[in-house]
């Protein structure tokens, strides 16, 4: 949810390596995108055991979320990966040539030979040439491994983003879904999370798999002793960080919690301030908020102090596996250390050359664990997408099935003609003009395990209108979903003017209805593009005159713009009975509706306002076939014929309608 | 010259942070800062003394000298251990003083908006909250990852320069080239970090969440009237949008990396030639070519950390840019007024006798706006009274209530509590003396009795229990498993409605103020619970004083007198 935007705690162990690391730095401002992962405690936190001796090979144990992953994604991560190890072990070359270079030049000043080859300046000059060839040549990779890796982040999650819109698309709108903020931050943060994943710790992990094992061999051709001193200070490093990350870990979760709780409470005290300054509560919250900030940062810092732990352990192996180095090869070279190599000394060329390699062989080490909470928030956030895509796919509905059938259909009769005579199966269907008759035939559904209507049978001829009215939970919503084709019913049918519901093309057949939601929904963008939303060739006279019925006129003299008014949650504010009022006049401006259907038009209005909307309603529905769902007694006293719902059906559990209710 | 002035005005935010920071704990800032000293100087002595070691030794393997082999071996170990764990000293200590300067900056902000409270400037939109706790989170990275780097390489940096010109002058030629360039490549990332990218970044992320929003929210209204597919398209743009911002961003730090990085390898480079040239020449002993070689070698570990935190200057930037101007406002913000006449006013001055509230005069104009909401509007309210303010929508009804409740000052004219002006009144004092009752009372994310005693913190359970009979709501309330102690949502997820609205009007009523403003309070209510509110207010209100904003029959029929907005005004 974006209300807990949690602190991303730095970790500026990214900061310090060496150039070779640079996509880390480069791929650092994806954190920006990426708020609310948690990632205090994984900060420099240890990747554990098992997944450092797994090394590269991601298969295994592999999390259901990574499923989502293209194939051609990781191939393409995979070959970034191995651009900058090539670029990485391209330093043992350059290496090389400053060795040989300054060897040349001892033996030089030793004076045996007089003139060595490296004491001339076009020597040192070529040298230095082939270093700096070497040098571009490793940056030219690295900048196409990261512009590699830089793409193919961006186009899986655009990939991802459009998978979940489709997913989405196909649901059944009636569907119980996440709530709209937690879908947007799927959308939003949870698919940025996957970027720097893929872009930042997938090619990583490669090098690390690749790298440490190349210098190694060079560093064995030349002395199996010193080869023995990278292999045992590398391996150990991974031991002690998985025992101090799993430490890191269990402080952490009870961290995490206490972020989320700190942030979601700054914001939810702010957008009460009001309240709050009204009541002179400011002080007193104030230092509250004060309270939580420090009880956050002693909690931070002892998982830091953990989590720091590990990664200090890790620059403690690198530095005394470098001092042990340079220690050996010193006595070497004086003559005190006479084993390790392979036969002859170990030369002072040849001693350089491993020293400077050292470095390196734990560079990926450093990289990859810097890079490591990438993967935790990356691999969260593919199981919750994973999870989404499933949830999503059990909940699609007839729209899928009828959009199927529809193409199946539509490759069988081709239709041409206007909108108002297209229909399926070759039948032409139009509909007369007084509004359409309803015929339900033992209609049967049940939803989530419970039968909600039994066999319901119900006959409404053109133009009439009706009440239905019942207890909350009894399955009045529900008809009018199966109306609207939101759910199919499991047995029996639906008729509409004679022709069954599913024959028919289920936009054309919503295109002739109007609906009027029990906690209708205004959308982000002006009052006249809310209402065109129903008619999009609507011109400014019928929207004002949808208005006008629907009873807004007092509101729209108030709205500084008129017509061009933002609203929605950044514009202005509507009270619930303003929001009813503008969907009322967005479903007068549906003028081909045959069908109005209205879901507790008046709950939680007041008296006048709800006698404004029943007259709209009224209006609206001359010469069309109204029905409402509604437990309001004026409305109910009318003298509609009313059809009482939940007698029959006394074994469906009753939901509380009162907790649904959306409040302005 | 314009130009100028923007970027000069853009500058300030960092800046502020910065100083803030350090004003805020200078002795934690500049601890911070030498810390993060030991580790990197003892990093890049560590490289260059090995190197100086190995090629002594190997010079006096090959000749005999004496060399005294345990000295050096020692230092290295030492740097070794140096080096480590002064990098884990460094990091607690910039990381303590950096979350507590944070909390510090979270109430800063806190207070800064609590000064603009109730003056029209309500934040509906859980965006902007959103991203100004993001914004918050962001500038922690001020101080670790640009204060921090940009000192220390300037620091080594220096030190390395001094180190190989005095091993030969010419040799500072490489680290100079080195600290130059990336200084550059730095200063073109500082120079860009108000791009247009960082916002269309920042809109397209924005955009994305709102077009979501509508999308899952509005699903049922797409299905029946269409547009599903044009939602799904608008999103998908938001998505490509993001795309290309960040893209375009990523080349700019991209390329910073490449030339940061080409830099000191030609550093390096130049180094080596230039030293090897140096012993060739017989001006310099092998042992300090190598460590100079090997000095200039661990610059770039270095100098990209400084890289690296410049790459993230332009986020940092803009959050520091909109902290700092919502906490701007604690600094300027008048404070209190603490006067003799406000201390007496304050100590007990008899309710009765006089007008509770009195306006007298009063005009009101919102900024930038073409006429006032309100023109020499006078009102009496005297104690006991209820007085229902009517009038047509926008005609300035709860402007009305706005000022009498102080959350508004007027232009011109003045409001009185009891005989004293509102502006002389402490704000608790105020506080105390007035009750609002809204159409929507803020809910927070807590549990019910820390809802109920936002009013009075000392309040017992049993008036808590009272307060909710007062409301209507104890039975509801008793029927949760946890009672008081139930955890209510966000908003005050978890009850209806009405429901809310009850639990606000139970909050009011653990005051006892001179007057309750009531700013449409049924609005919204269905009938059988409008009229049981307002029949417990009846009961409840005691002897205060109530000023009513209503448009309903039945709550005008509660009032001592009803006037219409224009007859406040001497309009008819």
């Amino acid at each position: 949810m974006p209300d807990n935007e949690p602190e991303n705690v730095p970790d500026n162990e990214n900061d310090k390596n060496d150039m070779n690391q640079a996509p880390q730095a480069t791929t650092a401002d994806h954190d920006a995108n990426r708020a609310p992962n948690v990632t205090v405690a994984v900060t420099g936190t240890s990747p554990s055991g098992a997944d450092l001796s797994g090394g590269a090979a991601d298969a295994g144990s592999r999390p259901s979320g990574q499923a989502l992953l293209a194939p051609a994604e990781m191939r393409a991560m995979r070959r970034a990966g191995n651009m900058m190890s090539l670029s990485d072990l391209l330093w043992i070359p350059q290496a090389g040539v400053i060795a040989w270079l300054v060897a040349a030049l001892l033996s030089g000043a030793d004076g045996e030979a007089g003139q060595s080859a490296a004491n001339s300046l076009p020597v040192i000059l070529a040298a230095a040439a082939v270093f700096l060839l070497l040098a571009f040549a490793r940056l030219r990779l690295n900048l196409s491994a990261q512009t590699l890796a830089l793409e193919t982040g961006r186009g899986a999650r655009t990939r991802l983003r459009r998978d979940l819109l489709a997913a989405f698309a196909a649901a059944s709108p009636s569907a119980p879904l996440p709530g709209s903020g937690e879908m947007a931050a799927h959308m939003g943060e949870q698919v940025e999370a996957v970027g720097p994943y893929l872009s930042n710790f997938m090619p990583q992990k490669v090098r690390l798999s690749i790298v440490p094992l190349g210098i190694l061999f060079a560093t064995a051709c030349v002395s199996w002793l010193a080869a023995l001193i990278l292999l045992v200070a590398g391996p150990l490093i991974p031991v002690f960080m998985a025992l101090i990350g799993l430490r890191a870990k269990a402080a952490s979760l009870g961290q995490q919690k206490e972020l989320t709780r700190m942030s979601g409470m700054l914001m939810d005290r702010l957008r009460g301030l009001e309240t709050l300054r009204l009541f002179g509560a400011v002080e007193r919250t104030r230092d509250e908020i004060e309270e939580a900030g420090t009880r956050f940062r002693i909690g931070t810092m002892k998982v830091l102090r953990i989590a720091f732990l590990s990664s200090t352990v890790l620059e403690l192996f690198s530095a005394l596996g470098i001092a042990f180095m340079a220690v050996f090869v010193g006595f070497s070279l004086l003559g005190d250390v006479t084993t390790g190599t392979w036969g002859a000394p170990l030369s002072f060329g040849a001693g350089l050359f491993i020293l400077l390699l050292a470095p390196d062989f734990f560079a990926p080490l450093r990289a990859y664990s810097a890079a490591y909470h990438e993967r935790a928030a990356g691999l969260a956030a593919l199981e919750t997408l994973a999870e989404l895509n499933e949830r999503l796919a059990s909940a699609q509905s007839c729209e899928a099935a009828t959009a199927s059938a529809r193409a199946d259909s539509a490759a069988a009769s081709p239709i041409g003609g206007g909108p108002g005579d297209r229909a399926l199966g070759g039948r032409n269907l139009s509909l007369p003009g007084a509004g359409v008759s309803l015929a339900l035939e033992g209609v049967t559904l049940s939803l989530g395990g419970h039968r909600v209507l039994n066999d319901l049978s119900l006959r409404v001829n053109a133009g009439d209108h009706l009440l239905l009215s019942g207890p909350s939970g009894s399955g009045k919503t529900t008809l009018l979903d199966l109306l609207l084709g939101f759910h199919r019913p499991d047995r029996g049918r639906i008729l509409v003017s004679g022709f069954d519901l599913e024959s028919l093309d289920l936009d054309w057949w919503r295109d002739h209805v109007a609906w009027l939601g029990q906690a209708p929904v205004l959308f982000h963008g002006s009052l006249r593009a809310n209402l065109r939303i129903a008619d999009a060739r609507a011109g400014d006279r019928d929207c004002l005159d949808a208005l006008a019925l629907a009873g807004c006129g007092e509101l729209l003299a108030r709205l500084p713009r008129g017509l061009d008014t933002p609203i929605g949650e950044n514009g202005f504010g509507l009270s619930i009975g303003e929001q009813r009022r503008v969907a009322l006049a967005r479903a007068a401006l549906r003028k081909d509706a045959r069908l109005i259907l209205a879901d507790e038009p008046t709950a939680g209005l007041d008296r006048d306002t709800a006698d404004a909307v029943i007259e709209g309603l009224m209006t609206l529905g001359r010469d069309r076939t109204l029905l409402i769902a509604t437990h309001d007694e004026a409305l109910l006293d009318r003298g509609l014929p009313v059809l009482e719902f939940g007698r029959l059906e006394a074994s469906v559990p009753p939901v509380d309608d009162d907790t649904q209710g959306r409040d302005a | 010259m314009t130009a100028r002035s923007t970027r000069s005005r853009h500058a300030d935010g960092l800046r502020r942070i910065l100083s803030w920071q350090w004003r805020f704990h200078p002795l934690a800032f500049a601890a911070g800062l030498a810390m993060s000293f030991v580790p990197a100087i003892a990093g890049i002595t560590l490289l260059g003394l090995s190197g100086w070691f190995i090629t002594a030794a190997a010079l006096a393997g090959l000749t005999g000298v004496f060399l005294n082999v345990m000295i050096p071996s020692a230092l290295i170990r030492g740097l070794a251990l140096a080096r480590t764990f002064g990098r884990y000293g460094e990091r607690l200590v910039t990381h303590d003083a950096t979350f507590r300067f944070l909390a510090d900056l979270r109430c800063r902000i806190f207070s800064g908006q609590a000064r603009e409270a109730g003056s029209g400037r309500v934040w509906r939109s859980a965006g902007l909250l959103g991203r100004l706790t993001a914004d918050v989170a962001a500038l922690d990275g001020v101080y670790l990852r640009l204060a921090v780097p940009t000192v220390v390489a300037a620091g080594v940096g220096a030190v390395v320069i001094l180190a190989c010109a005095l091993l030969s002058p010419s040799l500072a030629l490489g680290p100079l080239f080195a600290l130059v360039a990336t200084a550059t490549v730095a200063s073109g990332l500082v120079r860009h970090r108000k791009s247009a990218d960082g916002r269309r970044l920042e809109a397209a992320q924005e955009a994305l969440r709102v077009r979501t929003v509508d999308l899952v929210a509005g699903r049922r209204e797409l299905a029946v009237y269409g547009g599903l597919d044009a939602r799904r398209a608008a999103i998908l743009a938001a998505d490509a949008r993001m795309g290309d911002a960040e893209a375009a961003l990523q080349a700019r730090i991209v390329r910073a990396n490449v030339w940061a990085g080409f830099a000191a390898q030609a550093a390096v480079t130049l180094t080596l030639a230039l030293a090897l040239w140096l012993v060739a020449s017989g001006d310099l002993d092998l042992p300090r070519a190598v460590a100079a070689v090997l000095l200039v070698l661990g610059l770039p570990e270095v100098l990209a950390g400084l890289i690296a935190g410049y790459s993230r200057i332009g986020l940092m930037a803009r959050a520091a840019d909109r902290a700092t101007a919502r906490a701007g406002s604690v600094e300027t913000a008048p404070q209190e007024p603490f006067t003799l006449k406000a201390v007496m006013s304050a100590s007990g001055e008899p309710a009765g006798g006089h007008d509770v509230l009195t306006l007298d005069g009063v005009t009101f104009a919102w900024p930038r706006a073409a006429r006032p909401v309100l023109e020499n509007a006078s009102l009496q309210i005297s104690a006991g009274e209820w007085v229902c303010i009517v009038g047509p929508s926008g005609s300035g009804k709860s402007t009305l209530a706005s000022l009498a409740s102080g959350l508004l000052g007027p232009l011109s004219g003045a409001v009185r509590l009891g005989g004293t002006d509102l502006a002389a009144l402490g704000e608790a004092e105020l506080r105390r003396r007035i009750t609002v009752i809204g159409q929507r009372p803020a809910l927070f994310n807590d549990t019910i009795s820390a809802n109920l005693r936002i009013a009075d913190q000392t309040a017992s359970d049993d008036r808590l229990w009272q307060a909710l009979e007062a409301a209507a709501l104890k039975d509801r309330i008793a029927r949760q498993p946890e009672g008081l102690e139930t955890v209510l949502g966000e908003g005050g997820l978890g009850l209806s409605g009405g429901e809310q609205r009850r639990l606000g009007l139970a909050r009011a009523y653990l005051t006892t103020p001179d007057l309750f403003i009531l700013d449409e309070m049924t609005e919204g209510l269905d009938a059988p619970t409008a009229a049981l509110v307002l029949d417990r207010f009846t009961a409840f209100r005691g002897k205060a004083a109530v000023l009513m904003i209503a448009h309903k029959r039945e709550e005008m029929a509660r009032a001592d007198r009803v006037v219409s907005v224009g007859a406040l005004q001497g309009r008819v």
